[in-house]
């Protein structure tokens, strides 16, 4: 019963602004799907676009293939949970997660039973008749999520949720979510600006900047082999270095210090000016003098199962990560030899718009 | 270093015992004057309850009491379904010229009641411009509007600006992502008005109706003019303590109790609803007012334009008709001229304006510093002295200005404190009765003023009087002196107490008014009215460019 959302070139104009320009994606049934990126980059426009807050100035959204442009948001049957919550507050918990049930004219028969079962689903069956006021923001938000689920909704839509909770809640709130998506199977697009978030949570997310999307895959794929250099700065740390191809093409040449690698694409000419993108996990960290890029170690930072080291290459600052079963740690001052691994670095042209990297064999 | 066990007398604790005693003669003295002259017995000396029995055995008195909770009743309903929706129309809709709309609401309301009485009769009255032109159209025989309709049609559009201000403030901290969230879960946009908007803004609701039905329950200018025989409680009050023919101050006073009584009750049913139902709320996505197109944009402007042009019409008619000129000064003679105004403002010995100018300010002074202080003493000071204070100077907030005004004829006539007839009476009752306003608003700017702010100076060895005077006083200035504005516009728009203390030499621009309108001076009384119309209009505008603001609160 889980239905695809088509998204197919859609336009959305504030007067003469124009804040999304023909942008195009599909959710696939059941899936958790994530619109990623900084704000004011069109996600949460989209969204609203989706439920029907926003209107559609051109392009269609299909759901399960029926286009919903011109069906108003009561008529669309989608759930939504709201950045601030938005719960009724002249309500009880129980009147809340009720409220969708009685629109849809059920019986108060119908209605207890249901509400009961999402009130357990999200394990907040003891309030139920608490009034807003006198829940902790996690407690409000599981209301939220339990008000967008009960009513059997097509499609469950969810607009920044956890940014108004404090960090430790949000790690909890987030498998919550996840797993009750999971167990209900509804086609599902959320919204945040938050990285790690969406990396934790998503079946496919997009990454969008400008209203543009950059890159639409799965988290692991998004964070190895990001589209373009936002998507790779956007997404964890990236160290970005200036090389270029080498002359056979077959590698990167930072001036220097060759890496062969086996996975550039045609794109690739030799000689080409480039931007390397390397992940500071994804260098190797040496004392001893050999080949790679040479640094001096300004700065470390010990944070128990990894250290961090600020190094200075130049005029130019690197962080790297190492694992910390490596019994000593290099002190600030120190010369040390940076490699990179091969197959983990990433390669842009020069504007940083395109890939160097050539699309791995489907596993 | 003060000693332990020995209690030190500061200037805060000095000033509250001043404040206290003052309100305690200005405030409770009078009040428990009037509540024991309606109980004594002027022959035995005792107490009786004659003069209540006589009130409600007699339906020649008691008519009234029904007559007013009926127009009041219908006007505080029909002030609701009209500010209501204005309310919700302009905080969703794109209409043009919202400016000069919130002004116009803002003027119709700043306006006394009577004048729109007496402009209404003008037009609607039995010898109106408007009925006039319909009988001899239609050939009927209208006679006017008077009486219940008349009263309900003055009072409702003077007073749905009220609600229209109270709830929009309320729609502004309403977050849409309520609306969105009903709309999500089925509901239409009506029914997400009627579901979650009403519940949600009720307690503001029931606060501004309240204010309304106290308005209108305790003015007595509008249905003095536009009643004809329909008489209403503060009528009876006011012949039965200035009529001619016989005047009872006893049983004027037990009229006072009783319509005290009616406002308390009020007044704590009110609270008590606003207890149950009240969510603090700040929108973090307030509504925003949308371009719509077709019907549904033609009927708001509709809806909106028509509401503000009936609620602003007695204004234009009085201005229009002060440069007509008149026949011995009640029949027009269709030319235009000057004459009103070379007759009331060159008059001889004419005090009104400058009256009116005089008393306003020293009572603005009076309130805005008695405010500032008394505010800051409950907010930061609290002990039972400072909260007794706080209630005391809430009370004017439930009596009527008429009530205020003979219980400070009363109290103030004979030894030890001679008053009456003075302007010192008339500018203690003009700030009294906006006293609770504007401590209102002096509190919650204070509360907003971080206590840290303060103690940080304090830190740095100021002392706690240089604290006030150096920062909390300045940075509650600006807020103090744009509500000051407002209160200016208001006290001298007063007209019920000032109607009961004024006398010859202490006559003020609505007390003048009222007199040539009674004495069918039409065109003096619309010059006059046209010099308190562009007064509280420069006024507006210069509270909007203090304030820097679009809002009002009143």
């Amino acid at each position: 019963m889980s239905v695809t959302i088509d998204i197919d070139n859609v336009v959305k104009k504030y007067g003469d602004l124009t804040v999304v320009n023909g942008l195009s994606l599909k959710v696939d049934p059941g899936e958790f799907f994530t619109l990623l990126g900084p704000s004011g980059c069109g996600k949460t426009t989209l969204l609203r676009m989706i439920i029907g807050f926003n209107s559609i100035e051109a392009g269609e959204i299909r759901v399960d293939g029926r286009v919903v442009n011109d069906v108003p948001t009561d008529k669309r049957n989608m759930g939504m949970v709201f950045q601030n919550y938005a719960i009724f507050p002249h309500m009880t918990v129980y009147e809340n997660v009720a409220f969708g049930l009685k629109m849809r004219k059920l019986s108060n028969a119908e209605i207890a039973p249901r509400v009961a079962e999402i009130l357990e689903l999200v394990k907040i069956d003891a309030l139920r008749d608490r009034k807003p006021t006198e829940l902790s923001g996690g407690q409000q938000q599981r209301v939220a999520l339990a008000r967008a689920i009960v009513i059997q909704p097509e499609v469950l839509l969810m607009d920044e949720p956890l940014s108004n909770l404090d960090a430790k809640l949000r790690v909890e709130m987030r498998n919550v979510i996840k797993n009750i998506q999971h167990k209900l199977g509804i086609t599902t697009v959320y919204v945040t600006h938050d990285q790690e978030e969406a990396l934790a949570v998503s079946d496919r997310l997009a990454v969008m900047n400008a209203g543009v999307i950059q890159q639409i895959d799965t988290p692991q794929r998004v964070y190895q082999r990001p589209a373009n250099l936002f998507v790779s700065t956007f997404i964890g740390l990236s160290n970005v270095l200036n090389g270029k191809i080498t002359g056979d093409g077959k590698g990167v040449d930072f001036g220097g210090y060759m890496v062969e690698m086996d996975n550039l694409n045609e794109l690739a000419k030799p000689n080409a000016p480039v931007l390397v993108s390397v992940r500071p996990e994804e260098f190797v960290i040496d004392r001893a003098a050999g080949e790679g890029l040479k640094a001096v170690v300004k700065n470390r930072v010990f944070l128990g199962s990894t250290i961090h080291y600020f190094l200075e290459m130049g005029d130019k600052e690197l962080e790297v990560i190492d694992r910390a079963d490596n019994l000593e740690m290099i002190p600030a001052g120190a010369q040390v030899t940076l490699t990179a691994k091969a197959n983990k670095i990433n390669v842009f042209d020069e504007s940083g718009g395109r890939s160097l990297i050539a699309a791995e064999r489907t596993q | 270093m003060h000693e332990p066990g020995k209690k030190k007398v500061d200037g805060w604790f000095a000033l509250g015992l001043l404040l206290t005693a003052l309100f305690l003669v200005f405030v409770l003295y009078p009040l428990l004057l009037i509540l024991y002259k309606s109980v004594l017995d002027p022959a035995s000396g005792g107490t009786t309850t004659a003069n209540f029995v006589k009130f409600f055995s007699r339906k020649y008195y008691w008519i009234t009491l029904w007559n007013s909770v009926k127009v009041t009743t219908c006007s505080t309903f029909i002030a609701v379904l009209l500010g209501l929706p204005m309310a919700y129309v302009l905080r969703n809709v794109k209409i043009r010229g919202l400016s000069v709309i919130n002004i116009l609401i803002v003027i119709s309301y700043l306006s006394p009641p009577f004048i729109g009485a007496y402009a209404w009769v003008q037009m609607l009255g039995r010898n109106g411009l408007i009925t006039n032109i319909f009988n001899k159209l239609f050939g009927i025989q209208f006679a006017g509007i008077y009486g219940f309709a008349g009263i309900v049609l003055v009072f409702s559009l003077q007073s749905f600006p009220l609600v229209y201000m109270y709830v929009s403030g309320a729609l502004k901290n309403l977050d849409n992502s309520l609306n969105e969230a009903a709309r999500s879960l089925g509901c239409s946009t009506f029914q997400s008005v009627w579901r979650v908007v009403t519940p949600l803004i009720l307690p503001t609701l029931l606060a501004s109706a309240l204010l309304v039905f106290m308005r209108v329950f305790s003015d007595f200018g509008t249905p003095m003019l536009i009643g004809e025989g329909y008489r209403t409680f503060p009528v009876l009050i006011y012949t039965q303590f200035m009529g001619e023919v016989s005047t009872d101050s006893h049983f004027a006073a037990a009229l006072c109790v009783i319509v005290i009584g009616i406002t308390l009750a009020l007044f704590f049913l009110q609270g008590l609803l606003a207890r149950r139902w009240s969510y603090s709320m700040s929108a973090l996505r307030p509504m925003e007012a949308k371009k719509y197109s077709g019907l549904s944009n033609f009927l708001a402007h509709l809806f909106v334009l028509s509401v503000v042009a009936l609620a602003i019409i007695p204004q234009c008619t009085v201005i229009f008709s002060s440069f007509l000129e008149t026949k011995g000064g009640h029949v027009y003679t269709g030319n235009f001229s000057l004459e009103n105004y070379a007759n009331t403002l060159l008059a001889k010995d004419n005090n009104a304006i400058v009256n009116t100018y005089l008393f306003g300010v020293a009572a603005i002074a009076l309130v805005v510093v008695m405010g500032v202080l008394i505010s800051y003493l409950s907010t930061r000071k609290k002990s039972p002295l400072t909260a007794t204070l706080d209630t005391m100077t809430m009370m004017p907030y439930i009596i009527p200005g008429s009530v205020l005004g003979i219980s400070f004829l009363y109290a103030f006539n004979a030894p030890p404190l001679i008053l009456a007839n003075t302007p010192l009476i008339m500018i203690i009752a003009l700030s009294l009765r906006r006293m609770p306003y504007t401590i209102r608003s002096s509190t919650a700017i204070i509360s907003q003023i971080s206590p840290s702010i303060e103690e940080a100076a304090i830190s740095f060895g100021a002392s706690e009087r240089t604290t006030f005077l150096k920062i909390t006083l300045p940075m509650m200035l600006p807020g103090v002196l744009a509500g000051a504005i407002m209160s200016w516009i208001t006290i001298i728009s007063e007209l019920s107490s000032s109607i009961i203390l004024y006398t010859s030499r202490t006559r003020t621009l609505t007390v003048a008014i009222y007199a040539e309108v009674i004495r069918s001076n039409f065109g003096n009384a619309a010059a006059y009215s046209t010099v308190l119309t562009v007064t509280s209009v420069l006024s507006l505008l210069l509270f909007y460019k203090l304030s820097g603001k679009r809002e009002i609160s009143i």
